[in-house]
C-alpha cells in the first residue's frame, strides 16, 4: 500500500480548488455586476463541464504535454461550474433591500461587493467550492491516465492485475477523503451561515 | 434647500413623473402622499440619484445634483427604506457607523455619535450595540436604521415608508420619535408614506401626488381645509374612518412579529428560541401555515424531554379572534381570558398576530387621551 499516492491525490484536488476558486471567484463576480457578458461566462463554464472529463484533459495534454499541470488545468476548468454559478446566484440573492441601502447611503460598488455582498453570499459561495472539492477527488482518479498520478494509479493498477485488495484500497481511500471534506466543509458552512442567515 | 424644475421620468412608454416643479425649505417634513404607483417613491429617489429623469433639473442646496458625484451627494443626504436593509453581517455599531467610516471619522468619534444616538431613542448602547440586526425586534430595527441615516449628519433625509411594515403600536411610537428627531436635530426630512394619518401627524407640509403629477402642496390644516380634488378628500376621509376607535379592528392592534414555529421543528430548537427571544410561549402551526395552538416553556418541562419535534407535545388551546374582528370585542375575550394575549388568525386561519395586554393598555391610553405625543 502506498500511502504517497494519497497525499499526491490531496495535492492535485487541492490545488485544483485553489485555482478554481482564484479563477471562479472573479468570474462569478462579473457574471454579477456586468449583465452584458452575464450569459456569455455561465454558459461558457456550464459547456465546460458537458465535456467528458477525459476527453477535456486528452485536449489539453496536446498543448501541455503530460504532467500535473495538466491535470491541474483540466480540473480547474471542469470544477469552475459550481464556484462562479453559486458566487453569480449567491450575490444575485442577496436581499435587495440590503442592496439598495447600501447604494443609498452611498457606499461603492466595490466596498458594497466586500463589505456587504460577498460576505452575505459567503455560505452560498462555499457551498460552490464545497461541491466542487468533492466532485474533483472523483475526477482526479483520470490525473493517473494523463501522467499525472494520485489514487487513480492504484484502481488502475488494481483493474490491470485483477488485484481486489488494490481496487478496494483505492476505492474506499477516495471514499473516505470524500466524505471527511464534505463533513468538514459542512461544519465551517453552518459557522459561516449562522450569523448572516435572517 | 430641494428644488425640482419640470422633472420629467419614463419607464419605457409610460411617464412616471410628469413636469414636476416643487421646493422645499431647510427644516422642513414634508410628507409625500398619494395612491400606489403615483410616483412617490421614483420622486424620492430622484434626489439621491437612484433614479435619473430623462428631462428637468432637481437641485440640493443650490447644486445641479446632475453633475454631482452620486456616491458623495448620497453620503450627504440620509436613506430610510421600509425593508429596513440593516446589514445583518455588522453590529448595531457598525451598521450605525458605516458612513461616518467612509468619511474618515475616527473610532471614537463613532463610538460617542452611536452612543448618543441611540440614546436618543432609548436603546442602550451597553446593550444593542454590539448586537446583530437579527437579535432585534422589526421596531427596534427600523430605529437603527433611521439612526443609521443619521450618522453622518447629513441634512436630508430621505424616507420610503420607514414604518410601513411596522405593526401600529410600534409605529406610532417611531412616528413620535422621528419627530422629536426632527425638532431636534432641525433636519429637512422628506418622508413617503400612503397613510394619511401619517401624514397629518408628522408634515409641515403634504404634496400629494396622482399620476406622476403633483395635485396639491399645502401644510395638514390648508389641506384639511381645501383638498384640492375628490381624491385628496377619499384620503381624509379614510383617515379620520380609522381614527374613529369604534371602527377598529384586532388587525389595527396586533403586533404582527409573534413567534411562531411548525410542529415537525425540534423541542430543543424550540427550547433555544424562546430563550433567545426571552419569551415563555410559541405559537404552532401545521406546515400549511394554519394555526394549532401554543405551547408554553411549562408544557416542555411537564413533557421532559428535549429530543423529538414539538409537535409530539400536545397544544394548548389560546383564544383566537379573527383579524377583521371588532378591537373591542377582542379586548373582551383577552380580558376575561385568563390568557396572556389573543392570538389574532386570518381568514385561512394563518397567524396574523397577537395581541397582549400591554398592546391592549397602550391602546385604551391612546383613545382616552389621543395618541400620546
Ligand atoms: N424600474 C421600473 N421599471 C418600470 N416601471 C417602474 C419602475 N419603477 C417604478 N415603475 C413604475 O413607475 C410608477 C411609479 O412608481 P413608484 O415606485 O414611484 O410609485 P409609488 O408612488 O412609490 O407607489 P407605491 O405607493 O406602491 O410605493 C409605477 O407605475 C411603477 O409601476
Ligand atoms: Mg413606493
Amino acid at each position: 500500500m502506498d500511502f504517497s499516492l494519497v497525499f499526491e491525490h490531496l495535492y492535485l484536488v487541492l490545488m485544483t480548488v485553489l485555482f478554481s476558486v482564484i479563477v471562479g471567484l472573479p468570474l462569478g463576480v462579473l457574471a454579477y455586476i456586468t449583465p452584458s457578458v452575464r450569459k456569455i461566462v455561465l454558459w461558457a463554464v456550464e459547456i465546460l463541464q458537458t465535456i467528458p472529463a477525459l476527453a477535456l484533459l486528452g485536449l489539453i495534454i496536446i498543448a501541455l504535454g503530460p504532467g500535473k499541470t495538466t491535470v491541474i488545468v483540466g480540473l480547474v476548468l471542469y470544477s469552475l461550474l459550481p464556484i462562479v454559478h453559486n458566487t453569480y446566484i449567491g450575490l444575485e440573492s442577496v436581499d435587495s433591500g440590503i442592496k439598495e441601502a447600501g447604494k443609498g447611503m452611498g457606499l461603492t460598488q466595490f466596498d458594497r461587493l466586500i463589505s456587504v455582498e460577498i460576505p452575505l453570499a459567503l455560505p452560498m459561495i462555499f457551498t460552490g467550492i464545497r461541491i466542487a472539492t468533492v466532485t474533483t477527488i472523483g475526477v482526479a482518479v483520470f490525473a493517473t491516465s494523463v501522467g499525472g498520478g494520485g489514487l487513480g494509479a492504484v484502481i488502475y493498477k488494481g483493474i490491470r492485475t485483477q488485484n481486489m485488495e488494490l481496487i478496494l484500497f483505492g476505492t474506499v481511500a477516495l471514499m473516505i477523503m470524500a466524505i471527511l471534506f464534505d463533513v468538514l466543509m459542512i461544519w465551517i458552512n453552518n459557522r459561516l451561515t449562522k450569523r448572516t442567515s435572517n | 434647500m430641494i428644488r425640482f424644475e419640470n422633472v420629467k421620468k419614463k419607464f419605457g412608454d409610460t411617464v412616471v413623473l410628469n413636469n414636476i416643479s416643487f421646493n422645499i425649505e431647510p427644516g422642513e417634513f414634508i410628507v409625500l402622499i398619494g395612491p400606489s404607483g403615483c410616483g412617490k417613491t421614483t420622486t424620492l429617489k430622484s434626489i439621491n440619484r437612484l433614479i435619473t429623469p430623462e428631462e428637468g433639473k432637481i437641485f440640493v442646496n443650490g447644486q445641479d445634483i446632475s453633475k454631482a458625484n452620486p456616491v458623495k451627494l448620497r453620503r450627504k443626504i440620509g436613506y430610510v427604506i421600509q425593508q429596513i436593509g440593516l446589514f445583518p453581517n455588522m453590529t448595531i455599531e457598525q451598521n450605525i457607523g458605516l458612513v461616518p467610516k467612509r468619511l474618515k471619522y475616527s473610532k471614537s468619534e463613532i463610538k460617542k455619535i452611536t452612543k448618543d444616538l441611540m440614546e436618543m431613542v432609548d436603546m442602550s448602547y451597553d446593550e444593542y450595540a454590539h448586537k446583530y440586526p437579527t437579535e432585534l425586534s422589526g421596531g427596534q430595527q427600523q430605529r437603527i436604521g433611521v439612526l443609521r441615516a443619521l450618522a453622518a449628519s447629513p441634512p436630508i433625509v430621505l424616507m420610503d415608508e420607514p414604518f410601513g411594515a411596522l405593526d401600529p403600536m410600534t409605529r406610532a411610537t417611531l412616528q413620535e420619535e422621528i419627530v422629536r428627531l426632527q425638532k431636534k436635530l432641525k433636519k429637512t426630512i422628506v418622508f413617503v408614506t400612503h397613510d394619511m394619518n401619517e401624514a397629518l401627524d408628522l408634515a409641515d407640509k403634504i404634496i400629494f401626488m396622482e399620476h406622476g403629477e403633483i395635485v396639491q402642496m399645502a401644510t395638514p390644516d390648508e389641506m384639511l381645509a381645501n383638498p384640492a380634488n375628490d381624491l385628496i378628500r377619499d384620503f381624509m376621509r379614510k383617515s379620520s374612518a380609522t381614527s374613529d376607535p369604534s371602527n377598529l379592528t384586532a388587525a389595527d392592534f396586533m403586533r404582527t412579529n409573534a413567534i411562531s414555529v411548525y410542529k415537525k421543528r425540534s423541542i430543543r430548537e424550540c427550547t433555544d428560541l424562546m430563550a433567545r427571544q426571552h419569551i415563555d410561549s410559541l405559537l404552532i402551526k401545521n406546515d400549511d401555515d394554519t394555526y394549532v395552538g401554543i405551547i408554553t416553556i411549562k408544557d416542555v418541562r411537564k413533557h421532559g424531554k428535549s429530543s423529538g419535534s414539538i409537535g409530539e407535545i400536545i397544544p394548548n388551546e389560546n383564544i383566537t379572534s379573527d383579524a377583521g374582528e371588532n378591537a373591542k370585542d377582542a379586548f373582551d375575550k383577552l380580558y376575561n381570558s385568563g390568557d396572556n394575549y389573543v392570538v389574532v388568525l386570518n381568514n385561512d386561519k394563518t397567524i396574523a398576530g397577537i395581541i397582549s395586554k400591554t398592546s391592549m393598555a397602550t391602546a385604551m391610553a391612546d383613545t382616552l387621551w389621543g395618541d400620546m405625543q
